[in-house]
């Protein structure tokens, strides 16, 4: 049997970009993007199934304008032939429903026995579209893995997450939509040719009107009010003598 | 149809209610007294002794009593839900935690009723009529606000963001409600082996200490040794993670947990934004770095410059000392 592997990749500020709230209230954020963390562990994971089973057909996807094309260049860098742009600039800020309704539609056409996604993106950080898609398709769900071990042939998939004080081992047929957890996969980074020949590809689009959902209406269902920064805690108490670090911890009732 | 309700979904772990489930039904109790609303906790599965618990700090418990809910699976957790918002219709909001199960059972249910979903909440409130909550974004580097206009308004709240719930003065009721619950989503549990070694759950421990890259190898003993003294559990940074010497059940921070503590000691960790978004909401935050400008003394009520080596010893005996 020919697997099909779809994944869901995002172009997200680079961890160690600068962002910041300015006077008008809006955010600032330095222009560094890349490819979201757990998406391109995402992306090497499929690439992982792939050596395993070379007729495995892996198609990236991501929602969005000008940004989502140069995530969906890096997973091409990375060794994926067939990528797919989803909508255009007017879904950069929609919320996860919006992005998994037309995720999904587009998997409806597209079939995948396995879904593949970053746990969360590195802007919003909100965990939404790979749990979301799984119940706009009613496929299985295993979030945040750590391993993955597909028997194509016997038609099923292994794999371990952490399940709160536990680590589970779980199996399941085909289809799933699995988010992906630092350790599952070692993103590589990509050789010069590969990332020339990706930014000359043509990268397909696929219209919202084509996926045949209603345009994205997430303003409808969440509404920002603001930013603000980090709480901060008060100065710190430096304290050079055990016994006196243990009477403040007592006077504050922890120990 | 609707309701005027807030549920809390409740997680029993050995029997208890969790630390994390308290603060759920505490900020429910207060957020629905606001609105003229009732808090509700909803319990999945056979447990009538939490059943009982549970009703010891909530006015009503939804039970539903149903053996095919008493082992986990996403799909059919998300679906029982549904089919208690069928049954009773959709509630106001629906609080649960930020742990494992309930990061795949929330957003999954609310794409299922075309609700937004917003995760690791910090802060709760009333806008208007709307649920209003601040969650950090872009790695912890801002936080956001926003109100949830969709009903129900589902959300996963952070550990520590609200009070545990204080015992009711008259318990209040426990009410069985059979709801549709699909058939399983075919994942099925092979194995479930303990992520904590032996040691506690750090998601619902109350004092953890941590140890980084700075108490790696042997050095990691005196951690676990000032943990045994605290009767608390051990933790780790990425760095010793990474590099196989602690599980992946035990890491803190962006890819790890996010706990929230009374007593967090950070040992020998530098204290990377990634780690401190773990960890930022415990009570009382004590660093021990060897390197003085250290950002972990940032994030930090109480810090001491100088080596583990020595420190962490002297810190355990000094405890002892005291008890
Ligand atoms: C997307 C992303 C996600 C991440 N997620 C996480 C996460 O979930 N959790 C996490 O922890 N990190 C995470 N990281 C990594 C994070 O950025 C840091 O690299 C990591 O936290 C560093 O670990 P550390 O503090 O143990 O090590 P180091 O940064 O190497 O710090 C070691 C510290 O020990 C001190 N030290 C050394 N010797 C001694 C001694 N004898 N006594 C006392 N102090 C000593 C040093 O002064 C230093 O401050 C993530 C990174 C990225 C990019």
């Amino acid at each position: 049997m020919s697997l099909k592997i779809a994944v869901l990749v995002k172009q997200v500020p680079d961890h160690e970009a600068i962002v910041q709230i300015d006077a008008d209230g809006t955010l600032d954020i330095e222009d560094r993007y890349v490819c979201s963390f757990f998406d391109e562990i995402a992306v090497e994971a499929a690439l992982d199934i792939r050596k395993a089973n070379a007729d495995a057909e892996i198609l990236a996807l991501s929602v969005g304008g000008k940004r989502s094309v140069e995530s969906l260049r890096r997973a091409m860098a990375m060794g994926i032939d067939q990528v797919e742009q989803l909508g255009d600039d007017s879904m950069d800020g929609a919320d996860g429903l919006a992005v998994a309704s037309l995720v999904a539609a587009r998997l409806k056409t597209f079939n995948p026995d396995l879904v593949l996604a970053g746990k969360q993106a590195g802007d919003d950080d909100m965990g939404a579209v790979g749990p979301m898609v799984s119940g706009l398709m009613g496929m299985p769900l295993v979030n945040a893995a750590t391993s993955i071990d597909v028997d194509a042939d016997g038609g099923k998939v292994r794999m371990t997450h952490s399940m709160n004080a536990e680590t589970w081992t779980v199996e399941s047929g085909f289809p799933i939509v699995i988010t992906a957890q630092k350790g599952l996969a070692e993103p590589h980074v990509p050789v010069v040719m590969r990332v020339m020949k990706a930014m000359r590809a043509k990268i397909t689009n696929t219209s919202i009107e084509d996926l045949g959902v209603p345009a994205s209406d997430s303003t409808g269902r969440l509404k920002r009010l603001g930013y603000y920064s980090p709480p901060t805690r008060p100065q710190v108490q430096m304290v050079s003598d055990v016994n006196e670090l243990v009477a403040v911890l007592a006077q504050r009732g922890v120990i | 149809m609707a309701c005027n309700e807030i549920w809390v979904v409740a997680r029993i772990r050995d029997g208890q209610i969790t630390q994390a489930g308290l603060q759920l039904v505490g900020a429910a109790r207060e957020l629905a007294k606001e609105k003229g609303l009732d808090a509700r906790a909803v319990l999945l599965g056979c447990d009538r002794a939490a059943a009982d618990d549970l009703s010891g700090i909530v006015d009503k418990v939804l039970w539903l009593n149903d053996e095919r809910l008493n082992e986990y699976d996403a799909a059919v957790y998300a679906g029982a839900l549904l089919g208690l918002m069928e049954a009773r219709g959709k509630p106001v909001a629906i609080f649960a935690g930020t742990n494992d199960m309930d990061s795949e059972v929330i957003p999954r249910l609310a794409a299922m009723c075309g609700a937004a979903f917003a995760s690791s909440c910090v802060k709760i409130g009333w806008e208007g009529d709307d649920l209003a909550i601040r969650r950090p974004i872009y790695g912890g580097k801002v936080y956001e606000e926003l109100a949830i206009l969709s009903r129900p308004a589902m959300v996963t709240v952070r550990p520590g963001a609200f009070d545990g719930a204080q015992k009711l003065a008259a318990p209040g009721s426990v009410e069985e409600i059979s709801v549709e619950v699909p058939a399983s989503s075919g994942v099925t549990v092979v194995e479930r082996a303990s992520s904590a070694q032996g040691g506690q759950d750090i998601s619902d421990a109350r004092r953890v200490v941590a140890g980084g890259r700075g108490v790696s190898g042997e050095l990691y003993r005196m951690v676990e040794a000032l943990a045994d003294t605290l009767d608390g559990a051990i933790a780790a940074s990425r760095a010793l993670v990474d590099a196989g010497e602690r599980p992946h059940g035990q890491q803190v921070g962006k890819s790890g947990k996010t706990i929230s503590p009374d007593l967090y000691i950070a040992c020998g960790i530098s204290g990377a934004i990634h780690h401190v978004l773990g960890m930022n909401t415990s009570k009382v935050v004590v660093a021990v770095n060897s390197d003085p400008d250290a950002l972990i003394f940032a994030a930090a009520d109480l810090g001491m410059v100088g080596d583990a080596k020595e420190i962490l010893p002297a810190l355990a005996e000094a405890i002892r000392a005291r008890k």
